[in-house]
């Protein structure tokens, strides 16, 4: 039987096809922003992701010995392995570091999942001062998105900052349950610990109103009321006014109840929708902490979306192939240039080789082509219509071009 | 168009009353036949086998819908709790014949290795694990009862209403373990897109005593 292992996956045809034009789209829209592409180990040493990982998270890595008998799991996370090699290979005035990168992830799969593995694409901006780069990142993030034809998505942007403020006079042990209810979406459980513990009065007010406080800029009002002061919400603020400027205010919603399923987020948050009432693809934020806890200094944010629901969402899961080009029994030096002069116009296809035309047309109908080009008569046929077309009208740009 | 997902079976009555007191169109729902999808207004139902409930909720296939609270302990999928809407009550037990009685009151390392039926493994395996017990869990799909009267397993974890099946079958409640009720819950999506459609749903819960319900 030739089947992988439980678990685990083979992506080809058009989701493949898809996955790698998302993926050129958003290496060449971040690499002129200064993002290197990034490679990391399969393998992470588990005394190196353990701490860093919440509990909940632990349980899913999978752990395995290298050959060297070094206890380490599959890397589950993506960030953590950005900021380890940010820690590891750049001296504090190389700072700041743009990465980004496409590959496999691996996570026990919870029950009524079945993936062991998955594929996330994302960019990290590590080590940067000042405003300006929690914009960038964003709107790069929804240029791109705009760019692969998910023009509805829509992020939901918190700040954890904002609950912790609001926990502050909080018993620890109180603030861990609240946190966690939060996370975990169980509002009857923390409403009915808000109203068992004893909170002061300050907290009990902003909390009880917490999980309410999600829209738009009046949100924003409604928590500066609850807080007394604008300082808090004043990054959240700066980052939806300037995302409006940019034109993006009806892609975002605010929600100051949003917490992620990582605990190394230290400022604003968000998750990524494909549109208003699409699947969860993505998120990311702000983890300052996290690259504390590696002793440096500075501020990091970053993002990861799941590269292959993103790819069959995108409009480039549906484009169709676009031409076969015979070779008409050409020698192979003399149709190889022919073809590629017509690969750099911009059409996406294949070379048939098969020496019966007839064999070499039926079979670019079946596979779904839209042209059928034949490099002797230099005639391109539309396999819907049927209707042949002269091989220099496409040159004036009369044929359109399906990419 | 807000899609609600309700389970089918015991407490399927109990989520069209409720569905009813929230103001919702039900006229179709109740005379549903062999349908599965129902549409009422700007409404659409999903009927559903109670178990699978939570996976239309966390697809994003429905935006809201009602589950008892066994069956979302039993899944772990992600879901946003709304309301605990106090009906179809019930309690999720360990039974089994009487001469265990002192085996559960005693010393948790007396339960190692014990026989335990169920449609529940998830509960099961977490309820005696955290115990730091372990035991042989033997899943099955219904008539939880006769495992063992028929010697299969030592006890059953299951759901207890009446009782009535439980001494019908001559066992006995041997542990308590949570109460059972329907509960409203939401995709993460709709609580984040949809949070004012959704609070608009909530606000008009009529409780009955004793409930408690995630309102503003």
């Amino acid at each position: 039987m030739n089947r992988l292992p439980r678990g685990c996956i083979n992506v080809g045809g058009s989701v493949a096809i898809s996955m790698d034009r998302c993926r050129k789209v958003f290496m060449d829209l971040f690499a002129p922003f200064g993002y290197e592409p990034f490679w990391p180990s399969v393998l992470q040493l588990l005394e190196s992701a353990w701490p860093h990982l919440p509990l909940p998270f632990r349980r899913r890595l999978i752990a395995l010995n290298t050959p060297y008998g070094e206890p380490c799991c599959l890397k589950a996370d993506l960030t953590l392995a950005a900021v380890a090699y940010f820690a590891s290979h750049y001296a504090p005035g190389q700072q700041p570091l743009r990465l980004c990168y496409a590959d496999r992830i691996f996570k026990r799969p919870e029950r009524h999942e079945n993936r062991i593995e998955s594929f996330q694409i994302g960019a990290e901006l590590l080590g940067w001062e000042g405003e300006g780069a929690d914009i960038e990142i964003l709107w790069l993030l929804l240029q791109w998105l705009d760019g692969i034809g998910l023009d509805q998505s829509v992020l939901v942007i918190g700040d954890v900052t904002f609950l912790q403020y609001a926990l502050t006079n909080v018993k620890a042990t109180v603030a861990e349950r609240l946190s966690t209810y939060l996370q975990e979406g169980n509002l009857v459980a923390y409403e009915k610990a808000l109203s068992t513990y004893d909170i002061p009065e300050y907290s009990y007010n902003i909390l009880k109103h917490l999980p309410h406080l999600k829209g738009g800029e009046g949100i924003l009002n409604r928590g500066d009321s609850l807080m007394g002061s604008s300082q808090h919400l004043a990054p959240l603020r700066k980052i939806f006014h300037t995302l409006d400027d940019l034109g993006y205010a009806e892609r975002i919603t605010l929600d100051l109840s949003l917490i992620r399923e990582l605990h190394y987020y230290s400022g604003p948050v968000f998750h990524i929708y494909a549109c208003p009432s699409g699947p969860l693809i993505g998120g990311g934020g702000r983890y300052d902490g996290l690259l504390a806890e590696y002793g440096l200094g500075g501020q990091a944010i970053g993002f990861a979306v799941d590269l292959e629901e993103i790819a069959t969402l995108s409009h480039h899961f549906s484009t169709p192939r676009s031409a076969m080009i015979w070779s008409a029994l050409l020698p192979p030096e003399s149709a190889l240039k022919r073809a590629s002069a017509i690969f750099k116009r911009g059409i996406r296809g294949e070379i048939s080789w098969n020496n019966n035309e007839k064999q070499s047309y039926d079979s670019a109908k079946e596979r779904g082509y839209e042209w059928w080009i034949n490099l002797a008569t230099e005639e391109v046929t539309n396999l819907k219509t049927h209707k042949k077309t002269p091989l220099t009208l496409w040159k004036r740009g009369e044929i359109p071009c399906s990419q | 168009m807000l899609t609600i997902a309700l389970p089918t079976g015991r407490v399927m009555r109990n989520a069209i009353d409720f569905c009813e007191e929230m103001g919702l169109p039900v006229a179709k729902l109740r005379e549903t036949g062999r349908q599965l999808v129902v549409q009422e207004g700007d409404f659409r139902y999903i009927l559903s086998k109670p178990s699978d409930v939570p996976l239309y909720v966390s697809h994003g296939v429905a935006n809201i819908a009602l589950a008892g609270s066994d069956v979302l302990r039993e899944c772990t999928v992600d879901y946003v709790e709304l309301a605990d809407t106090g009906r179809g009550q019930c309690r999720i037990v360990i039974a089994g014949p009487q001469k265990l009685r002192a085996l559960f009151s005693g010393h948790p390392s007396e339960l190692m290795w014990l026989k335990v039926a169920t449609k529940y493994p998830h509960i099961a395996d977490s309820y005696f694990s955290e115990m730091g017990v372990q035991v042989e869990i033997i899943h099955l799909h219904g008539s939880i009862e006769l495992a063992p009267t028929l010697g299969m397993s030592d006890c059953i974890l299951d759901i207890v209403q009446t009782g009535d099946t439980l001494k019908a079958n001559k066992l006995v409640v041997l542990k308590e373990i949570a109460p059972v009720s329907l509960r409203l819950i939401a995709s993460r999506q709709s609580v984040s897109l949809k949070w004012q459609q959704t609070m608009a749903l909530l606000k008009t819960i009529t409780r009955p005593k004793g409930e408690t319900s995630y309102e503003h």
